[in-house]
């Protein structure tokens, strides 16, 4: 259902910030599902808002762009261990998805996305009339 | 990885234990640190520690934790982020939207990609002062967690007034 992913611009780690890693991206960890009668994805994008987060479909293409407000720093850094950027992310949808009824919600820094199976494709069991 | 085996084991008994681990692994969800950074047993979550005259400031990112997941202790210089990251995507949650035929089907969910990882975590952190435990002051926001540690009063700078005389 799931082909390769885009190539993503983001790096993989997340490399402590400097003044030089402004302005890159990131790749957020997902998981996919397949419930069978919709597909669900779920990114984890933390910093973001509701407002601040694209999700679009086209052509069989879901991509996922959030943009992360810079935080305010204080003080001088002891120890930074991740960076803090835009988030991006593309997937490839299989056929058999109705792009059109895609619903995503944000909360607690995590993006959920749902993209229902056509009525036409999902499984069901055909009752087995008797007589 | 490392096992200290005590007596006798058959070679197949290895064998089998090994299969059995990677058949966990590989039916499980991922462990919070992911599974490329197992080996390096990277620490989850991974912070950023601010320091000012008057406080440290801790930073994690936790995305999908409720504040009823996180617990957090200070003591001395030392702060303990501990917390469960649960699995968000329940089959429950897809029975809203479909019709009933849809509904009496076993719901079943087959994974096509799993990066985010659950599960408990805990992690220790040694800040560069002491810090008052009283004053600390956790905020999780957006899957953000900021903890603000005023710094002991007695690794406050102080400014010394100079009396000319």
């Amino acid at each position: 259902m799931i082909a390769s992913p885009q190539t993503s611009l983001a790096p993989e780690r997340r490399t402590p910030m400097t003044e030089a890693d402004r302005g890159l991206t990131y790749r957020p960890n997902v998981d996919i599902a397949d419930c069978g009668n919709e597909l669900v994805l779920v990114a984890d994008i933390p910093g973001s808002a509701a407002d601040q987060i694209d999700v679009s479909f086209d052509d069989g293409i879901l991509a996922i762009a959030a943009t992360v407000p810079g935080r305010p720093r204080t003080g001088t850094p002891v120890r930074q261990e991740y960076g803090v950027g835009d988030y991006r992310r593309s997937f490839q949808i299989g056929e058999g998805f109705d792009g059109s009824q895609i619903a995503a919600a944000y909360r607690n820094g995590v993006l959920t996305v749902r993209i229902p199976r056509l009525a036409a494709v999902r499984p069901r069991t055909i009752p087995v009339a008797a007589g | 990885m490392q096992m200290l085996r005590v007596g006798y084991a058959h070679p197949l008994e290895d064998l089998r234990d090994e299969m059995d681990r990677l058949w966990t692994t590989l039916t499980a969800a991922p462990p919070l640190h992911g599974w490329t950074r197992q080996t390096t047993s990277e620490p989850f979550p991974a912070v950023n520690i601010f320091e000012t005259d008057e406080a440290i400031l801790v930073e994690a990112e936790l995305p999908g934790l409720e504040a009823a997941d996180l617990e957090i202790t200070a003591i001395d210089d030392e702060l303990t982020l501990t917390g469960r990251r649960v699995e968000t995507i329940e089959p429950a949650a897809t029975a809203d939207t479909t019709s009933e035929a849809v509904d009496e089907q076993p719901k079943k969910i087959t994974w096509h990609r799993r990066e985010r990882g659950v599960g408990n975590f805990e992690r220790r952190l040694s800040l560069p002062t002491a810090v008052d435990p009283e004053g600390v002051e956790a905020r999780l926001l957006g899957g953000v967690l900021t903890v603000t540690c005023p710094k002991a009063a007695a690794c406050r700078p102080h400014k010394v007034a100079v009396t000319a005389n």
